[in-house]
């Protein structure tokens, strides 16, 4: 890479990739609300949503909680960077995961019923989700030979044609990460719905919007992992997106809330039987 | 001056334990602990600049072999007395087969005069010996102020603190002895007085339940035993030497060579605690808490998965090798479903333990050089975590007098210290850009092409962040609003685990250097030997960043990330100090002078409380331990009939 690419990477993956998220989340609520007949704020709602906390006052019932929310923030720009950077995916996976976690961390720190309710169902997701990225990462690898970015981008037929089974596990794990219906367990991803939000609970005012800006960072991250299933051309990566992102507004909105166990069951038995058919298929290619 | 450093490391610490063990004063306890401690700590940094090395038989001109038969002779009539004082079957049962074994090794089979090397050092030897050294003088001296109080709760007529740190240093020796010698017989006489050093120690307080816990962890200990004299006497009957070194090199791949090595295997499998012998480890937390961290980070243990790592080239790319790496990553799995189940601090350390030497078990059943590489780092980096985690918890235990993380809410107000050195110490297990991490994606990524194992890996790996990252919370809770004052400690309680934290931070961003320094030259090594060995490329590591085709990991930049962003969060965090409090969110009917309660029925005041999720009907240890030992049980056996 030379200091060009690295100037453009840097700027796409700190500005563009959240600043894209949030006219998705936009858009999202939106269609969300043409489906529920209503007519749905403007499309950059999000933005003024996040302008408005960071105007707030800083009230927090632990302190800790403001140093958790900048870590999960820096972690989770990191990890979307590393994604521009073209660099190892599952590297870029465990960093982000350092934001999950602090997440979590903030929201155990605080003695709320809601708060600590919150942040272990919040673990529960990880527990469900990260196993199965791990895995679409590693089927990933069996075709390309690496664990790095770029070496998808060198190939010539689409992922998704190797790893149809690993796409929908990836969907699994993508609702999840959107906090979408059936498995908002954790926290809503509309705070329209419950005033009470589980594991964000206790993050109030600027600190809030710090924890939104950085759940764009994941956002951007997850599709662009998506992206990489249609690398070869940049009608079929924006085909993909739209259609994906669609059908995930499709179920949450046709689905209820459910249970962690039936989560952590259903997301695990689907999950991992698709992953090993789909690796032991390309094992024995 | 290298056979003067070996003396140092492995015959010094027996005579410092005779020092400790006649001389009972305090101040010359404590001068003796600590003069061991620099000594070991110092000769296995030096040691580094003669490695590789070979020393002919004798150190300093004297002959061990005939010293060592003795006291190996010794030690298993001492276990057999163990066995009929306490009418225990087992015990008695496997002393009474090593006395028949060794005696017909010693007297018909094996040739003395053959002139072999007597201390051996290689990479993965230096490192063991720099763990051992290093780590765990560390604890011996964390040791010195908790004994005393550990004692003065008790009210004990006569000190036994003599006998405990006698003991303590002596593992040491042992370690010392076991990972450096190359005639394998000396190995199997380490290998038993590590077993002695451990039930010692695990019986000290002399409660029932210790000695309880201490007889089980003799009597499987004791089975290894016989595994690995098993596999001595196979192999020797079959190659005709005890030179480790040349075991390895000349190992023929056939069945009948590669049974022993599941009998050693076997024997590295109980001796690491692995499923089904983890009830072992567990019970020994009965003992205080030094044992513990001895025995988890530095000792015992690695002792198991160091035998291991040693034969791993020599069932290199056979389908043995792959039944070593799948009971490895299963262990790693279930021990660490084991660890959700747990609300006692010190048993979620042990599983923890268990599932990542599991990890390590499954490092050297892979076999390729990115593996055992990952072995290595994850060798180095869990036994400085772990130490850590052990010596925090036993410093909180002795204040909170409870090891239930439950009861350690709110533990930032009291300890503030110690609460952050726990929780950054939780961190460094599971996070980048720490050691452990490092380790765990260079086993994902070289076991990348074995679906069984790689889908145990990725499950297990986010089973234990979920464990510690729970635990993590808890320790930075605390009502806000009091004042915080750091605690008053003992300067040998503090030194020390400031000392740890320092440790795992330094090294972890140091890990490209240790690799090219280190690491690399066992790999290059092996290579050279075993021509199967070469097609991974290894890794590269020009400025900080080790990389090679297959994947990435920027240590250094992720490094200077994380301090950028962590002086941030902190900067938020001072800053967050200077705004008003509040209390948590309670639906609104928060009472005004506290606002951690809220107003309930009768307009009484109602704490809320929170408890962690267990989820004992999944992963409680009566539900899942029957199954996973079954399991684990039919993969050993798998193990050994995948030689044949």
């Amino acid at each position: 890479m030379n200091s060009v690419n690295v100037f453009l990477a840097l700027i796409v993956g700190l500005v563009l990739a959240p600043a894209a998220s949030g006219l998705i989340a936009g858009v999202d609520r939106r269609i969300t609300a043409r489906l529920q007949s209503r007519l749905g704020p403007p499309i950059l709602q999000p933005f003024y949503d996040v302008f408005k906390l960071f105007g707030k006052e800083r009230l927090l019932s632990n302190y800790w909680l403001a140093f958790c929310s900048f870590v999960y923030l820096v972690a989770a720009a990191t990890a979307t960077v590393l994604f521009f950077f073209q660099s190892d995916l599952l590297l870029i996976f465990f960093v982000q995961a350092v934001g999950s976690v602090f997440l979590v961390v903030g929201a155990l720190t605080v003695p709320s019923p809601y708060s600590q309710v919150g942040a272990h169902r919040e673990l529960l997701q990880i527990l469900t989700y990260e196993p199965l990225l791990v895995l679409v990462i590693v089927g990933i690898y069996m075709v390309t030979g690496s664990f790095k970015v770029s070496a998808i981008y060198e190939l010539n037929t689409p992922l998704l044609f190797h790893l149809p089974l690993m796409f929908l596990v990836l969907g699994y794990a993508l609702t999840i990460k959107l906090r979408k219906s059936p498995f908002d367990i954790s926290a809503s991803h509309h705070a329209h719905q419950e005033i009470v939000r589980g594991v964000y609970t206790e993050y109030v005012g600027p600190y809030l919007g710090i924890i939104e800006v950085a759940h764009w960072f994941e956002i951007a991250l997850v599709l662009g992992l998506v992206s990489l299933f249609w690398s070869t051309s940049v009608i079929g990566i924006i085909l993909l997106l739209m259609i994906t992102y669609f059908v995930e507004i499709l179920v949450d909105n046709s689905t209820s809330r459910m249970t962690w166990k039936w989560m952590l069951g259903s997301a695990w038995a689907v999950g991992l039987s698709f992953s090993v058919i789909n690796l032991v298929w390309l094992h024995y290619r | 001056m290298l056979d003067t450093l070996l003396f140092v490391l492995v015959v010094a610490p027996f005579i410092a334990a005779l020092g400790l063990y006649f001389f009972r004063a305090n101040a010359i306890r404590v001068l003796i602990v600590l003069v061991a401690g620099v000594l070991l700590a110092g000769a296995s940094l030096s040691l580094f600049s003669y490695a590789p090395f070979a020393v002919a038989p004798g150190l300093l001109g004297i002959e061990f072999s005939p010293l060592v038969t003795v006291l190996d002779f010794l030690l298993l009539f001492l276990f057999l007395g163990i066995g009929i004082r306490k009418r225990h079957a087992l015990i008695t049962t496997f002393a009474s087969t090593q006395l028949v074994l060794l005696a017909i090794l010693e007297i018909f089979l094996v040739k003395h005069g053959h002139e072999s090397p007597l201390f051996v050092g290689d990479s993965l030897s230096m490192l063991m010996v720099a763990v051992v050294s290093i780590v765990g003088s560390v604890i011996v001296i964390h040791a010195l102020p908790y004994m005393k109080n550990h004692e003065e709760h008790q009210h004990l007529q006569e000190s036994r603190q003599p006998q405990f740190f006698a003991v303590l240093v002596l593992f040491l020796g042992a370690m010392n002895g076991l990972v450096l010698t190359n005639n394998f017989l000396h190995f199997y006489f380490f290998f038993e007085l590590t077993t002695l050093c451990s039930y010692l120690l695990i019986r000290h307080d002399k409660t029932d339940i210790a000695i309880t816990n201490a007889t089980r962890a003799l009597w499987m200990n004791c089975l290894g035993g016989v595994a690995l004299l098993l596999a001595i006497t196979w192999i020797y009957l079959d190659l005709g030497t005890l030179d480790m070194q040349e075991i390895i090199r000349e190992a023929p791949q056939t069945a009948l060579f590669l049974v022993p090595c599941g009998l050693l295997c076997l024997a590295g499998f109980t001796k690491a605690a692995q499923l089904p012998f983890q009830s072992w480890l567990l019970g020994a937390m009965v003992a205080p808490t030094p044992t513990s961290a001895l025995l988890h980070s530095s000792t015992m243990v690695k002792a198991g998965v160091y035998l291991i790592l040693r034969f791993a080239p020599a069932f290199m790319g056979t389908f043995f090798s792959d039944a070593v790496a799948i009971a490895g990553a299963f262990t790693f799995l279930a021990a660490g479903a084991l660890a959700i189940g747990q609300s006692n601090g010190k048993k979620i350390l042990a599983y923890s333990t268990v599932s990542n030497l599991g990890l390590i078990i499954a490092c050297a059943g892979i076999n390729t050089p990115a593996a055992v590489a990952a072995a290595m780092f994850l060798i180095m980096f869990h036994a400085v975590s772990k130490a850590l985690m052990f010596l925090c918890v036993g410093t909180i235990e002795q204040r909170i007098a409870s090891r239930d993380i439950e009861d350690m809410r709110g533990l930032y107000a009291t300890m503030p210290l110690t609460a952050i050195i726990a929780v950054l110490g939780s961190l460094t297990m599971i996070l980048p850009p720490f050691g452990m991490l490092l380790g765990k994606w260079m086993a994902i990524e070289s076991a990348a092409n074995n679906v069984i194992i790689v889908v145990m890996l990725a499950v297990g790996s986010a089973i234990t962040v979920m464990y510690w990252a729970r635990w993590a919370g808890i320790f930075m809770s605390y009502p806000i609003g009091e004042r915080i004052e750091v605690e008053k400690q003992a300067f040998l309680t503090r030194v020390p685990l400031l000392g740890l934290l320092t440790g795992a931070f330094v090294l972890s961003f140091a890990a490209p250097w240790i690799y090219t320094d280190l690491i690399l030259p066992s790999i290059n090594q092996l290579s050279s030997v075993f021509p199967m060995a070469t097609y991974v490329t290894p890794f590269d590591t020009t400025g900080g960043i080790l990389a090679n085709a297959k994947g990435v990991f920027p240590t250094v930049p992720l490094f200077l990330v994380c301090i950028g962003g962590g002086l941030l969060a902190i900067m938020s965090f001072k800053r967050a100090k200077k705004q008003r409090a509040v209390g948590p969110y309670l639906s609104g009917v928060q009472i005004p002078d506290d606002n951690t309660a809220y107003r309930g029925p009768l307009r009484n005041a109602i704490h809320p409380t929170a408890a962690n999720y267990y989820l004992e009907r999944l992963f409680g240890e009566s539900t899942l331990t029957g199954w996973v030992n079954g399991a684990a049980i039919m993969l050993i056996l798998l193990m050994i009939g995948g030689g044949l």
